[in-house]
């Protein structure tokens, strides 16, 4: 230690204390709080977790904007939460756990302002791992989506919950400090986030505000959702609202032991209290809307109604299939799946010039329970059924099974019965019925029962003679049946073909 | 005076550490002695602000720290140094001290300059990347006097400040402490009495939470010429005043 004098130092008056030098003095301790935060080296683990947990499985999904950004939300902050709760609470806690309380104690600085500087040191790095997950996510589904753009109310949603994470962290490691609270919030704030989204139950549910849940609990992140019609933005404002509500309020609850900031705490902590309770409440009144997204009266833009303008993909089939552009994609899988029906009935009476795809109708029924359905007119409309390839659950076989047994039997039987038996309610002849079974190309394990409550329609019980003869017209080719049909379907429709005369 | 004290009391529960404190300091060294449980950790504290006291009077640098706004600006002109000093091990030791000084709210434009010349004056220039883990105990205890001493402070409170420095540091800082009590006030709680001895201009003797000496290095040194037990001159001093408050 030397004894020369030091510089001789001008006392810094509160007065002559500008708020650029404020404003700079924060600037620095914010640089040295992120220099040494935990969060920064659990960066890694945040990334592993959430290429194992949530990345693997988005990227999976079909290249969509909707199914994957609606993931996103679900997995992200969920995969976020371990070290971002876990590294906020280590900060929260550090000044106990290194015994140094004196020592800032006796500082001019607040003990808020330093505890500001270290929480949001911890959720900058939270927030730097949450948009490079959002930017790899979106900048490879941009390279292969074939429609539409990048929906930013679920990336809103996850970056306002890391701060929310991580306030709940850190308030517990500054008024708990010890070594065994960072664990201890952790898988408290784990078990509550993933129980938080079970409890979900309907579209009138509280529970909806979690910031994991990114629509209706039982359909999710589903294809035929904010495609056709843009994305709600109802719950996601609803749950930003909540997240910074709790984040303001804990933060807010971490100066009320300041003496004079007291007030100003307690103010700031009952105004975060309110705007998360509203948000809960506005979550509570949310409504499933036919289009499949929660939507909340309070917070609804009628506009965002109006369905979004596009120009579908077709196929060259030969009844052309035209599908919405953000499915084109999966255009040769249904054309392929229901190839052998187009070429039958192509040209035929009855017979669709085009078939188009048509948004799903969404109903919340009881419990979680939701009833999707299509308002199809004739043979000319179809949905796309779910689960898409990719999705889970979906597989290639799965998804041409639910078109040959949705559009494929619905084709053949607008052709075959013309309308005129199922309008009359009359039951459609046991010929009528072997040329409809003949014609779809059912998978292996659909048996006849299995279809009569879809359809309306009692196909050939197996071993009778009209399945015998169903499998006779099945074993032509498309282009005989079509031939066949071309001279016989005015005769079978009317009644006057018997089984014995099907080829 | 840049210490006022009158009356001043703490109490933790049933336990009275500090019963009824008066003291006045001006620029200059002023040691604080005591045995173990005097009260010297706890009167220190609450001149630094940490705790405050449970009755009694207590003015710091002509302002009355009870209250926010004069706290506040006595705490930009102190420098404390704990007994148990605490440190983030991660940080380097010039990160530490720069820390320190912006939490005391120096001008950010003044902080680089100030806190080399803070690791500079203990002798901790060649270790200023080091990080704290790596560092013995005697150097710890100087990274701690160099973030007391960060902000040119007119108070500066050192309790057992040289705890764990070798005799070379000890003589280095002892120069220190003279230097900086040329225009700041120095209070320096220590049970080496050699430190007061050499360091000093003024001495008070703590015992069982109460004041019972009060004067100069010299005073306490002739109170022991007859009755003291010790090897050196103030050690006897030490030892029969204590006799004398308990006798």
């Amino acid at each position: 230690m030397t004894a020369a004098s030091a510089p001789a130092a001008s006392r810094p008056a509160a007065a002559r204390r500008g708020a650029g030098s404020a404003v700079l003095g924060s600037g620095r301790l914010l640089r040295l709080e992120l220099r040494h935060n935990a969060m920064l080296w659990l960066l890694p683990v945040a990334f592993a977790l959430f290429w194992y947990n949530g990345y693997r499985e988005i990227m999976a999904l079909p290249p969509m904007w909707n199914l994957r950004a609606m993931t996103l939300q679900n997995r992200l902050l969920f995969d976020l939460m371990v070290p971002a709760v876990g590294a906020a609470a280590w900060m929260g806690s550090r000044e106990g756990r290194r015994s140094i309380t004196d020592l800032v104690a006796g500082t001019a600085r607040p003990r808020w302002s330093r505890q500001l500087a270290t929480w949001a040191a911890t959720t900058a790095w939270a927030e730097l791992a949450c948009l490079i997950c959002v930017a790899v996510v979106y900048l490879i589904t941009a390279r292969h989506a074939s429609w539409g753009g990048p929906l930013w109310w679920p990336v809103v949603v996850s970056v306002a919950g890391v701060p929310a994470l991580t306030a709940i962290g850190f308030a517990a490691g500054a008024w708990f400090p010890g070594r065994f609270v960072t664990p201890l919030v952790t898988v408290v704030v784990f078990f509550g986030l993933a129980f938080g989204t079970q409890a979900t139950s309907g579209d009138h549910s509280y529970w909806q505000i979690s910031p994991l849940i990114a629509g209706a609990f039982d359909i999710g992140a589903a294809p035929g959702v904010a495609t056709f019609y843009p994305y709600l933005p109802d719950l996601s404002i609803a749950q930003v609202m909540f997240t910074a509500g709790l984040t303001v309020a804990i933060l807010g609850a971490l100066g009320i032991p300041v003496a004079r900031m007291r007030w100003l705490a307690a103010v700031i902590t009952a105004a975060g209290l309110a705007a998360a309770g509203t948000a809960v409440a506005l979550a509570g009144t949310g409504r499933l809307d036919p289009h499949g997204m929660i939507a909340i009266p309070a917070l609804h833009d009628a506009a965002a109604g109006q369905p979004v303008r596009y120009t579908p993909a077709c196929g060259r089939s030969p009844i052309p299939i035209c599908v919405h552009p953000a499915y084109a994609g999966f255009l040769p899988a249904v054309t392929t799946a229901v190839g052998s029906e187009l070429t039958e009935f192509a040209g035929l009476p009855g017979a669709p010039a085009r078939i188009s795809q048509v948004a799903p109708v969404y109903q919340q029924e009881t419990g979680n329970g939701i009833n999707v359905s299509a308002h199809v007119s004739g043979a000319s409309e179809f949905i796309v059924p779910d689960p898409l390839p990719g999705q889970p659950g979906g597989t290639s076989t799965q998804f041409a099974a639910n078109l040959a047994e949705g559009l494929g039997l619905q084709l053949a039987s607008r052709v075959i019965l013309g309308g005129a038996d199922q309008s009359a309610g009359a039951a459609p002849s046991q010929a009528k019925l072997a040329v409809i079974a003949g014609s779809v190309r059912f998978p292996s394990s659909v048996e006849s029962r299995d279809l009569a409550p879809l359809y309306g329609q009692v196909l050939p019980e197996p071993g009778s003679p009209a399945s015998l003869a169903a499998k006779r017209f099945a074993a032509l080719s498309p282009a005989a049946r079509h031939a066949w049909l071309a001279g016989h379907l005015a005769a079978l429709r009317a009644g006057r073909v018997s089984l014995a005369q099907l080829p | 005076m840049n210490v006022e004290i009158s009356d001043l009391t703490r109490r933790f529960g049933r336990h009275q550490a500090v019963a009824g404190v008066s003291l006045q300091a001006g620029p200059g060294v002023f040691g604080l002695l005591g045995p173990n449980g005097a009260g010297k950790t706890t009167l220190l504290r609450m001149m630094a602000t940490v705790i405050p006291p449970t009755t009694g009077r207590l003015r710091l640098l002509d302002r009355d720290p009870a209250t926010h706004g004069p706290r506040r600006e006595v705490r930009r002109r102190l420098g404390y140094l704990p007994q148990n000093l605490g440190y983030y091990p991660g940080f380097t030791v010039a990160e530490f001290v720069e820390y320190f000084a912006l939490l005391k709210e120096m001008p950010a434009a003044r902080v680089p300059a100030a806190v080399a010349t803070a690791v500079e004056r203990v002798d901790l220039s060649g270790k200023a990347k080091a990080k704290l883990r790596t560092l013995s105990g005697g150097m710890l205890r100087r990274v701690g006097i160099a973030q007391a001493i960060v902000n040119e402070p007119e108070l500066l409170l050192l309790d057992e400040p040289t705890a764990g420095l070798d005799p070379e540091q000890r003589v280095h800082f002892r120069a220190l402490l003279r230097e900086l009590g040329q225009r700041a006030t120095v209070v320096v709680s220590t049970h080496l009495v050699e430190d007061v001895g050499a360091a000093c201009t003024q001495v008070a003797l703590m015992d069982q939470g109460k004041v019972v000496f009060d004067g100069t290095p010299g005073e306490l040194t002739a109170r022991g010429t007859e009755q003291g037990t010790g090897d050196a001159p103030l050690e006897r001093g030490y030892t029969a005043v204590l006799a004398a408050a308990r006798a």
